[in-house]
């Protein structure tokens, strides 16, 4: 999806961001190595970290994107669970996008990938 | 008693969000499908015990998490396989699998069960980490509303993806009509053995991230300070750090 949206929004992003890569995170995408960090930090559970990203990114951009990051973060920490706990396989694994960037992440060594490729 | 108020944050929480919560909390509260609202609040309650669990911390790193011996540090009087499953979606999903999920079935957990938990535990983990990622306390847990589960049972199931049977895209009629129109996806299907469950989330998904019709929209939405790229950034990025491979 965030490449879908950096093609609509014809903006040069690095895909990398999502892999924790700071620099690739902070290209094309507002306040990006910010909110990857915070993103990380609330799904790696480690309080220290959380409370610094925290104040990295609302010092950087403001209490109203830290509330939706939050929102997000937390939509997501659910979203994989949904997924992992019914073992649901990828709708539609052709798609020439998907593959890339399935390749590009490094993502099919995930335990949960065997709910697909199996 | 108002839930939900953030009377302690310094954070201005939108109005939907807050609304969202407090209709999942009286949700919560009441008897399921499967569970009493006495048994959901328990669900929740071993929630927010399964992060500090030693037995879980202990069985992360393990080669076989299905044969290693332990007990979990349990708050409630759930069943054993209840307790188990709630604590392995919230410390060790990607590793769940359909024979575990097949060996509960037949000792007492039905799938039905199961897919309720699992619904009743992703969306209290999901309030609570909201208000963790902004550092404020949880919010307390509801009291139990009296009366006993419905036991419904949607009439329409396949058994063409996951672990239990789900409604596929035709089936979503009748009672079932409000789920999707013409298209639907695998994780909108997950939990429809249990309908509820389905929209027990997409509720907190509308306001935590964005509707289902605002998904196809690559652009930024109104009412949110965060653009499209900035949001699937974040999803992103929390999606591998829980080796998500959907």
């Amino acid at each position: 999806m965030l490449r879908a949206s950096a093609m609509t929004n014809e903006t040069e992003i690095d895909i990398q961001g999502i892999n924790g890569d700071g620099e690739a995170a902070a290209t094309g995408i507002k306040f990006g190595e910010e909110l990857m960090s915070f993103a990380e930090a609330l799904a790696a559970g480690e309080s220290a970290p959380l409370s610094s990203s925290r104040d990295a990114l609302l010092a950087k951009a403001g209490a109203e994107v830290l509330v939706d990051a939050s929102g997000v973060a937390a939509n997501f920490q659910r979203m994989v669970r949904i997924a992992d706990s019914i073992g649901i396989p990828v709708d539609n694994m052709e798609t020439e996008l998907g593959q890339q960037i399935r390749k590009e992440l490094g993502i099919s060594s995930f335990a949960s990938a065997k709910n697909t490729l199996a | 008693m108002a839930t939900f108020e953030y009377s302690d944050s310094q954070f201005p929480i939108r109005d939907d969000i807050k609304l969202a919560y407090r209709e999942y909390w009286q949700t919560l509260a009441s008897p399921g499908s499967w569970w009493s609202g006495e048994q959901r609040i328990a669900i929740a309650r071993e929630v927010r015990n399964a992060g500090t669990c030693k037995y879980c911390i202990q069985r992360k790193p393990a080669l076989s998490p299905y044969n290693f011996e332990g007990e979990h540090d349990r708050s409630t009087s759930l069943p054993a396989q209840a307790v188990d499953a709630i604590h392995r979606i919230i410390t060790d999903q990607t590793r769940i699998t359909r024979n575990w999920i097949e060996k509960n079935d037949s000792q007492g957990l039905s799938k039905e069960c199961y897919v309720e938990l699992a619904g009743i535990t992703v969306n209290v983990f999901s309030i609570d980490e909201f208000n963790r990622a902004l550092g404020l306390e949880l919010e307390p847990l509801p009291e139990a509303q009296p009366g006993e589960p419905s036991h419904y049972r949607p009439k329409h199931l396949s058994e063409d993806i996951g672990f239990v049977p789900t409604i596929p895209l035709e089936g979503a009629v009748e009672a079932e009509a409000d789920l999707w129109s013409d298209r639907t996806a695998n994780v909108l299907r997950a939990f429809t053995l249990v309908p509820d469950a389905l929209r027990d989330w997409i509720k907190i998904s509308n306001a935590q991230y964005l509707s289902i019709e605002a998904m196809g929209s690559m652009f930024k939405q109104e009412g949110r300070s965060i653009d499209r790229m900035q949001i699937e950034l974040v999803a992103g990025r929390v999606s591998a750090i829980n080796q998500c491979f959907y």
